[in-house]
């Protein structure tokens, strides 16, 4: 899963220990969760939206989502819906 | 620039906490041993009920010891948590791995010396605490 949460971050000025302490995380954990080495749980998602006053969709996306959305199964299953 | 409020009982001050009573439960469970262990030859010269009375008493420091250890699992973050769950299944595989073999192996004599539960458990502290490190060092 990408996130965008270092961009976030920067654009704040924040340090990772100062978002670590707002989510009631480590540190170690927001820098795993920027590199990309952890995908966090659903409420901790949730709570980092809050703090940002975003959607999950506008600080996580699956990059496998754009792929399906994309690709021509998708498309006929969504005309066998409509 | 948005300024964030540092919590009050924050996330550091809760593991810091916790970290502390496990020490210290850790370290009244090494001295009830010690005494269970030495007591009844060096202090009581074997009387029944003072071996009895020690052996309560290192269980029930033991109960302290793991209540504690839960504590500071169910407090730690998601990731911390996934690093020390890992690092317990792989103590806990080592542990039945290494100890079953050698065990029956011991009651075979086809060992040099006595299986005796020490080296289990200072194998499975050296276990946890390269996996352990292991995982911080993985999720840096």
């Amino acid at each position: 899963m990408k996130n965008r949460l270092k961009v976030l971050r920067a654009e704040r000025n924040w340090t990772q220990a100062e978002l670590a302490d707002a989510l009631d995380v480590s540190r170690q954990t927001i820098n795993a969760i920027e590199t990309g080495k952890f995908d966090p749980s659903l409420p901790l998602a949730f709570r980092a939206a809050r703090l940002f006053g975003l959607r999950i969709e506008e600080i996580f996306h699956d990059p496998a989502l754009d792929k399906d959305r994309s690709s021509p199964a998708t498309e006929i299953k969504k005309d066998t819906y409509v | 620039m948005n300024q964030l409020k540092p919590p009050e009982n924050g996330y550091q001050s809760r593991t810091r906490a916790n970290v502390i009573r496990i020490f210290r439960w850790n370290g009244a469970w090494g001295a009830a041993t010690l005494l269970m262990a030495f007591g009844p030859k060096f202090l009581w010269n074997k009387a029944l009920e003072f071996t009895l009375l020690a052996v309560g008493l290192d269980v029930a420091v033991g109960v302290g010891m793991i209540l504690a250890n839960k504590k500071y699992i169910a407090e730690l973050d998601e990731l911390q948590r996934r690093v020390q769950l890992n690092s317990m299944g792989i103590t806990l595989g080592v542990g039945l791995i290494a100890g079953v073999p050698i065990s029956v192996m011991d009651s075979y004599h086809m060992i040099p010396f006595h299986a005796d539960i020490a080296y289990l458990l200072i194998l499975m502290t050296l276990t946890f605490a390269i996996s352990n490190l292991y995982g911080t060092w993985r999720y840096r």
